[in-house]
């Protein structure tokens, strides 16, 4: 449906996308996950024709958004972070003016709103300049839901939305999914990720650094995870046992011994460490939040950085045990 | 009704919203009707005066302040929006047509400014003094707004070419003082450093190089006042073989001001990063 090959934007010398290949399937609910500076936006940019990359191409149902901008933003519709109107006109013209150009009908606004449960008629007379950000960012949202095509593209959509907002944009997206329409979105809000996309691709500093489904992204971080283990007798001694027998990385916390290695080898240091002469009160092995891939990631914080900071790891979110003898 | 129409009625829709229309069509009509009121007073004669002197006092003051507003909302139209209107540069619309659009609406605005402004000083005027030399009044209306359309045109062109919005504000204003006044004293200069007869063909050709000129001798052309050009005006009716046909190349030659930037500007856009 989309297919983004080897997209470079360079600003002034800076490469905000670098290199970036990735394909979003038609129906699917992509997301494009990163800090702030990662290149999310620029990308969302290049994929609506706003900025020309340097380099690479995007095409949508097989056009290049390049070449026939016009065809391919006739199957798109994009909700920018920040939307603006002319301050002196009413909600109702702004929509009727962007349904006119689409070319849909006006009954078309009223369903729009009546999905958003934005009152048409106690808006309809309302200046833009009088709403606030959240409502603005709704009215942009309907805006971007006028047109009945099979893609939307949203950047960071719930970023300006009040509770009430990202209730209904949650809904409609829902909406959408089942409607069989392609969802690529940009968000840090991790929670939205994890509750909407059916994939996630993860841009640090313009580069593309993981692509996978959100399940997909953990299981690849529980093939490295952090174990816990509780020790009645911690000792130095257990750290260089954990490491003989296949840990990335050892040490001791007080009185837990915190090990990151293999699934595949978790077992057995267990049971060397046992064989060695811990005796070991509980274990567990965290199960990975999106947050703690995402920030694995982008490098700035790890799950084991949590755990050295005694950060509470919730009981439901575990896999724990007894001694492995037991 | 076609994407170039809804855009200008939406243009035209957000100047009329925003007051701007109202305001330049109170300016337009007062200083017409002060103009008229107080304009003999310096003659030591109380009373208004015709549409004829109204009209070329209008025109003076005219080929300062249309350039200067027409400039600053043409250049305001897109240097806003590039930033902020990223919604309209996502819909499946030609580049080509928002600068079309938008020309057309704030074309459509000042039109109504004009119109009305001028059109109601014209009723007081017309009640106070009658109606001779309406017809110098109304094409004076004509060619205010034939300078709107080339200054409108060069504002949107240079808000397009500039990357900031206080960079194109800045051009605009270079713009303004290059075309009202230094151009003709550059011009002058050239014609003491050249012969005589290349010095005329100089000046008639001058013309073209600046919509304020175009507008400013076409203006006094429709006074029957050709000759306030001297030699200059005498070698552009010689040249277009009569006062008719020389009307007409000025206005061309205006009309062209107003499509040749825009032309550009499209060109620019079309190209551009948003």
């Amino acid at each position: 449906m989309i297919e983004v090959e080897h997209v470079v934007k360079v600003f002034e010398g800076v490469r905000a996308v670098d290199d970036v290949s990735l394909r979003v399937r038609a129906g699917e609910t992509f997301a494009l996950l990163g800090p702030n500076g990662s290149g999310k936006t620029t990308l969302l940019k290049c994929l609506m024709g706003l900025l020309k990359p340097n380099s690479g191409c995007i095409r949508v149902r097989g056009i290049e958004v390049g070449s026939d901008p016009r065809a391919a933003l006739s199957l798109m519709s994009y909700l920018p972070q920040r939307v603006a109107f002319p301050e002196g006109l009413t909600v109702r013209e702004v929509l009727a003016f962007y349904a006119r150009l689409r070319g849909e009908r006006s009954e078309r606004i009223a369903r729009v709103c009546h999905q958003l449960r934005l009152d048409l008629e106690e808006l309809s007379n309302r200046p833009i300049g009088t709403l606030s950000s959240g409502l603005l960012q709704r009215v942009g949202l309907a805006v971007a839901l006028l047109a009945e095509v099979p893609i939307f593209v949203l950047d960071e959509p719930t970023v300006s939305l009040d509770p009430e907002g990202v209730r209904r944009l949650r809904a409609v997206l829902a909406e959408l999914r089942e409607k069989g329409r392609t969802i690529l979105f940009s968000s840090h809000v991790l929670s939205d990720v994890e509750t909407l996309a059916d994939r996630v691709a993860v841009l640090v500093h313009g580069k593309l650094v993981a692509l996978e489904s959100v399940e997909g992204l953990r299981d690849h971080w529980r093939q490295n995870a952090l174990t816990r283990v509780h020790l009645w007798n911690p000792n130095e001694r257990f750290v260089e046992l954990a490491h003989r027998h296949g840990a990335s990385e050892a040490r001791l916390l007080g009185s837990s011994l915190l090990f990151r290695s293999k699934a595949s080898d978790r077992l057995a240091i267990l049971r060397a460490l046992e064989a060695g002469g811990a005796r070991i009160e509980t274990f567990w092995t965290p199960e990975p939040s999106l947050e703690e891939v995402y920030w694995n990631h982008v490098g700035k914080r790890s799950a084991g950085d949590a755990l050295d900071r005694g950060d509470r790891v919730p009981e439901s979110a575990t896999t724990a045990g007894r001694a492995p003898s037991e | 009704m076609g994407t170039i129409a809804t855009l200008a009625l939406f243009e035209m829709k957000v100047h009329i919203r925003n007051r701007w229309v109202l305001v330049f069509a109170f300016v337009f009509g007062f200083t017409a009707v002060a103009i008229a009121a107080f304009g003999l007073a310096t003659a030591g004669v109380a009373g208004f005066q015709g549409f004829a002197r109204t009209t070329a006092s209008l025109l003076n003051l005219a080929l300062y302040v249309i350039p200067l507003v027409s400039l600053m909302m043409g250049t305001m139209s897109f240097a806003g929006e590039k930033n902020a209107g990223e919604l309209l540069f996502v819909q499946p619309i030609a580049r080509e047509s928002l600068v079309w659009g938008k020309l057309l609406g704030l074309m459509l605005s000042i039109a109504i400014a004009t119109g009305s402004g001028f059109g109601l000083a014209g009723m007081i005027i017309a009640a106070r003094v009658g109606s001779a030399g309406v017809t110098r009044y109304l094409l004076f209306v004509g060619h205010a707004l034939l300078l709107a359309l080339a200054f409108l045109a060069l504002g949107i062109l240079v808000a397009i070419a500039s990357a900031r919005k206080p960079r194109a504000f800045g051009y605009a204003l270079f713009l303004w003082f290059f075309f009202v006044l230094f151009y003709d004293l550059l011009v002058i200069g050239l014609t003491f450093l050249v012969p005589e007869p290349i010095a005329n063909r100089l000046v008639f050709l001058s013309l073209f190089g600046n919509p304020v000129d175009l507008v400013r001798v076409s203006g006094f052309m429709t006074l029957d006042n050709p000759t306030i050009f001297g030699a200059a005006g005498v070698m552009l009716v010689k040249f277009f073989g009569g006062e008719g046909w020389a009307h007409v190349a000025l206005i061309v030659g205006t009309i062209l001001w107003g499509i040749l930037p825009a032309w550009l500007a499209q060109g620019l856009l079309r190209r551009q990063d948003i």
